[in-house]
């Protein structure tokens, strides 16, 4: 030991005397191989240019100019350093006020680091080694190349920390402005990142009752009383506690039932369409959990939606998969050994309050090891296809699932390039990051998927960004990621866009379950407004659109979750609009809409409670008749046609009208509700 | 901590009367049919609204000091529970035994078996006295086991069935001389069973040969386990002389490598096993298989993404880039291992996998 110690000290001050203990006194290198001694130097190098954060004590430092623009790459992964731990920053600017240009930690082999950029004639750069995990001695060596030609990102990320902030759990508005914020959780408070229009961000802390149940697996927001203030639902290892923000944006009140719950991802979503916000929680190893809401608080059920007596169920996501108006349940399912709990589930929604499973006539229910999957339009057919995303391997890979349009799904995974993806995850999500007009997949910690919208998806990466929460934190219609502090924002590109806010007014006050369409010349898109989509975190309820190159906007169709349809066709483009229900232009503006011209003949709203409207591009002759009839074909009843029909009389059901004038006959399906 | 479970022995002892019970013992059919036993257990009727109503214990409730026919037992290497102490017992109805399958396995047990476990801290605070928080009895019926949960009250005289889980804040004094305290966990079914299956059929995890083959200080002596088992006819047909037994996670003269691989079975076993809740999760951590270093998740690569520096389940000689040290070492919620059973860190256990981390020398690929 004490020979040991001797030499490290001889080192150490040998080296002190050569300089390259700090930025100041950097050691000029040329190419070729560099004999770091050990960390030995006093000067951190910060800022961090690597990963894995802070915890570096000193650092040794290297300046190289290059003489051409080059790339240069700096590599500490040769056999000679096997078994040490190594990290580098790359730096240009002056000592004191360093800019990161590059940095690793374990790109090379073992948990050796290697570094590519590019560098400018001229140009100083500065190396600089730390201790993060050792200080033991290495060589390094460094070397210049032709600058490589590399395939561009459709788009890019810069980061930014937040003031005051630490882990993003959720983007999503908590001031009730509309405008997307941070947000975090502890037992006793709620911490809000507030987005200003200014760009400006203020960190607050809202005081919540302590909860009986904190955060643990995941976070929803929704406006259980419809105060305008988003309410929150904490699923916590063994039970769930709800946060009702105070009047006004108050402190937050706790109410919980004392229900074992070992929950997973968590929802809100009106399950009996009766305008009030309900809740859903995946319970791991019990039939699954729901709270009806009351109008003072909720009422705890269990079974019902998925029985499994073991549960399984990790990733639950409301979407209208058969387009009836109606949001259904898909749940992502887990679980080792032989049991059913493993195999996915997806139920229909009756629109009465009960739901059918569906999932073996559908062609989801498989066993695939997934906690979340990935609902979107991705080939913008009008129906709903899921990237079905494996957290293992063990009982299968991804799954990309086309909906047929039909009830029924086929697997189009194989040349999708998700059968290349060797990356696992918990976290799946759909949205369209370079606003291309293409729903892509961010999965597998941090694999963004890009659509290139022939069936295949592209894999990107960007340095430092994983999955988090999704929302818009600067407003710029480019979807930005949560990653602990920190807010990646999406730099953009020339590609136009949509975005907007679903305030219910029948229907509940976010407008979850309400299905938006966007028509335009080159196409139609869809979008399902949910609360808790992925595994874990809060993405945005703002619904957001790429419109890539399209300029025209024909109509934004929203299909409120208690049948109301507004139609709007007068809405700018490259813009944030708050939409409200029953709020849209008057009917006869609806003439121009796409689904009328292609069909001739449109129908709203679908689902209805009382009235049918019609609208054709050219109406039935005189003595034309209207018919209802029910699934089974029986005839419920038959009138002289009008513009307007009344239904309130009906069952909640599925019916088929009929309208003909004996010359043409046009046919539609619609859904009473209650 | 041994020491202070044979204190409570020698109470125990000390006050010893074989309290037999009034009531009628019943019994289930079995090769010695009309037996009788003190402890009153009724398949139609179990689980009991409160523990003293099975008749497990004599005299003072608190001083669980068996009744006739209910058996202590210890375990080589036990499972932490945040550092509570553990009494375990089992009962069988008359006839009822169990039999050898393999070391690695349960035993099988028969219908009318009981098995009972009390988690209490010797030295609860304020009063520095012992304090038994909760009882969980495993029970077979119908070639089925069933789970109670009984909670005890503050005063110590009874324990009340609860299977909807609770929480209670405990403190204790922790080797006499470090506070500690958390918000216990006493487990609703669902987590029970979490842990206690293999599919989706209950079974439990204590009383394998591997685990119990050590010696025990019964009242009337010193004896290894399996042998007063079979002299008591709780255990029967033939188990093999040699068990590959586990060694004790704390035995210093022990290897390390066969320390870690106890604790890790005890600990982590049942879910990381073929078969188990989290079987498709690429390690396997039973006793019998770790002699694979890559089941022991020994450059092994994880599933799921904790950050950029946690590249390896085990990283040779490199603790803070090993997933597995990470996840013992937190209790954060989402990312603690074992996933329940524990809401603090179990720091010894966490030094001997250090120690054994630092011992490895492979180069990852």
């Amino acid at each position: 030991m004490k020979s040991t110690f001797t030499a490290l000290f001889f080192f150490a001050s040998l080296l002190a005397s050569f300089g390259q203990n700090t930025c100041a006194e950097a050691v000029e290198v040329s190419t070729g191989m560099i004999t770091v001694e050990g960390i030995l130097g006093e000067e951190i190098p910060l800022p961090i240019c690597a990963q894995n954060g802070a915890g570096a004590s000193g650092g040794m430092w290297y300046l190289f100019t290059p003489e051409s623009d080059a790339e240069i790459t700096l590599t500490t992964s040769l056999p000679e350093n096997t078994g040490i731990d190594t990290r580098v920053h790359i730096y240009t600017g002056e000592c004191g006020d360093l800019v990161c240009t590059a940095g690793d930690d374990d790109s090379g082999t073992g948990f050796l680091a290697e570094v590519s950029w590019t560098g400018t004639e001229g140009t100083s750069y500065y190396i600089a080694f730390d201790d993060r995990w050792d200080d033991s001695g290495f060589i390094a060596l460094l070397s210049t190349s032709e600058i490589p030609v590399t395939p561009e990102a459709p788009f890019n990320f810069n980061t930014v920390a937040l003031p005051s902030w630490s882990r993003t759990l959720g983007i999503v508005d908590m001031n009730g402005d509309h405008l997307d914020d941070a947000l975090d959780v502890s037992p006793t408070a709620v911490f809000m990142s507030l987005q200003s229009e200014s760009g400006a961000f203020e960190t607050v802390a809202v005081a919540s009752e302590p909860a009986t149940f904190p955060y643990v697996w995941s976070i929803a927001a929704g406006d259980l009383n419809a105060d305008g203030y988003n309410d929150l639902l904490y699923g916590g290892g063994s039970g769930v506690s709800f946060m009702y923000r105070g009047e006004d944006g108050g402190d937050f009140t706790e109410w919980h039932t004392p229900d074992y719950v070992f929950s997973q991802r968590s929802n809100f979503i009106d399950l009996n369409n009766d305008g009030r916000l309900d809740a859903f929680v995946c319970h791991d190893v019990q039939p699954n959990v729901y709270y009806i809401n009351n109008g003072v608080d909720l009422d705890f059920f269990q079974g019902g939606l998925s029985d499994v007596p073991d549960g399984g169920n990790y990733g639950s996501i409301w979407v209208d998969y058969d387009n009836d108006g109606l949001s259904d349940l898909f749940i992502a399912k887990c679980r080792g050994g032989a049991s059913l709990a493993n195999y996915n589930q997806l139920f229909k929604n009756n629109g009465d309050g009960t739901f059918t499973e569906v999932s073996e006539e559908a062609g989801l229910y498989d066993n695939v090891q997934t906690w979340s999957s990935a609902w979107g339009d991705f080939n913008n057919d009008g129906y709903m296809d899921v990237l079905v995303g494996a957290s293992s391997f063990a009982q299968g890979g991804h799954k990309l699932m086309m909906n047929n349009g039909d009830g029924t799904f086929t697997d189009e995974t194989e040349g999708s390039g998700f059968d290349n993806l060797s990356a696992t995850g918990i976290e799946w999500v759909a949205y369209d990051f370079d606003n291309d007009g293409l729903i892509d997949v961010l999965g597998g910690s941090g694999r963004f998927m890009m659509n290139k919208g022939d069936g295949t998806f592209e894999l990107f990466t960007f340095d430092g960004v994983t999955n988090g929460p999704v929302g818009d934190m600067n407003n710029d219609g480019f979807l930005d990621i949560g990653n602990q502090g920190n807010i990646h924002f999406n730099t953009g590109n020339d590609n136009n866009w949509i975005k907007i806010n679903t305030v219910g007014v029948e229907s509940n006050l976010n407008g979850i379950g309400a299905r938006v369409e966007v028509h335009t010349p080159s196409g139609t898109q869809i979008r399902d407004v949910q609360s808790g989509v992925g595994f874990r975190f809060m993405h945005t309820l703002n619904v957001h659109f790429g419109l890539g190159e399209e300029t025209v906007l024909d109509s934004l169709i929203i299909k409120w979750p208690t049948g109301n349809v507004d139609v709007h066709t007068n809405l700018e483009i490259n813009t944030f609009h708050i939409l409200t229900e029953g709020d849209a232009e008057e009917e006869e503006e609806i003439v121009h809409t796409d689904d009328l011209i292609k069909e001739g003949f449109l129908l709203y709203p679908n689902p209805t409670k009382d009235v049918l409207n019609f609208e054709f591009v050219t109406r039935p002759k005189a003595a034309a008749v209207a018919a209802v009839f029910d699934m089974q074909g029986r005839m419920v009843f038959q009138r002289p046609y009008a513009d307007r029909l009344d239904v309130s009389a009906l069952e909640a059901g599925f019916y088929l009208i009929r309208i003909t004038d004996r010359e043409t006959v046009v046919e539609k399906k619609f859904v009473k509700v209650p | 901590m041994k020491s202070l479970s044979r204190i409570f022995l020698l109470a125990a002892v000390f006050t010893l009367a074989m309290c037999k019970s009034d009531d009628e013992a019943p019994t289930l059919p079995g090769p010695e049919e009309g037996a009788e036993s003190p402890v009153h257990f009724l398949p139609d009727e179990v689980p009991y609204a409160s523990l003293s109503e099975y008749g497990f214990f004599t005299g003072e409730l608190k001083a669980l000091e068996p009744a006739e026919d209910v058996l202590p037992y210890d375990l080589i290497t036990p499972l932490f529970s945040d550092y509570a102490e553990k009494k375990r017992f089992v009962w069988m109805a008359p006839g009822s035994a169990a039999s050898y399958n393999e070391d690695h396995l349960a035993l099988n047990f028969d219908d009318g078996t009981v098995l009972i476990k009390n988690f209490y801290y010797p030295q609860a605070l304020p009063s520095g006295e012992p304090r038994i928080i909760e009882t969980r009895l495993m029970y077979k019926i119908d070639g089925e086991w069933h789970f109670a949960e009984y909670v005890w009250n503050e005063d110590q005289t009874e324990a009340h069935l609860d299977l909807s889980g609770s929480y209670m804040d405990i403190s204790w004094l922790q080797n006499g001389a470090e506070e500690m305290g958390t918000n216990y966990r006493i487990p609703a079914e669902g987590e029970c069973f979490t842990c206690h299956k293999t599919g989706t059929t209950a079974m439990p995890l204590g009383p394998k040969p591997q685990n119990l083959d050590k010696a025990y200080a019964y009242k009337d002596g010193v004896k290894n386990q399996l042998l007063k088992w079979q002299e008591t006819g709780y255990l029967h047909g033939n188990i093999p002389s040699e068990i590959n037994r586990l060694a004790g996670w704390d035995d210093p003269d022990a290897l390390i490598s066969e320390r870690v691989r106890s604790y890790l079975d005890v600990n982590c076993s049942s879910c990381h096993l073929e078969g188990s809740h989290c079987d498709y999760r690429p390690i396997r951590l039973a006793w019998n298989e770790t002699t694979s270093l890559e089941n022991l998740g020994v450059c092994v690569e994880p599933d799921e993404w904790i950050n950029a520096a946690l590249i390896r389940i085990i990283a040779p000689g490199n603790v803070n880039r090993s997933v597995m040290h990470h996840r013992m070492a937190t209790t954060e919620e989402s990312l603690r291992m074992p996933l329940l059973g524990r809401t603090v860190v179990h720091e010894e256990g966490l030094a001997l996998l250090e120690a054994y981390i630092n011992t490895l020398e492979e180069t990852c690929e």
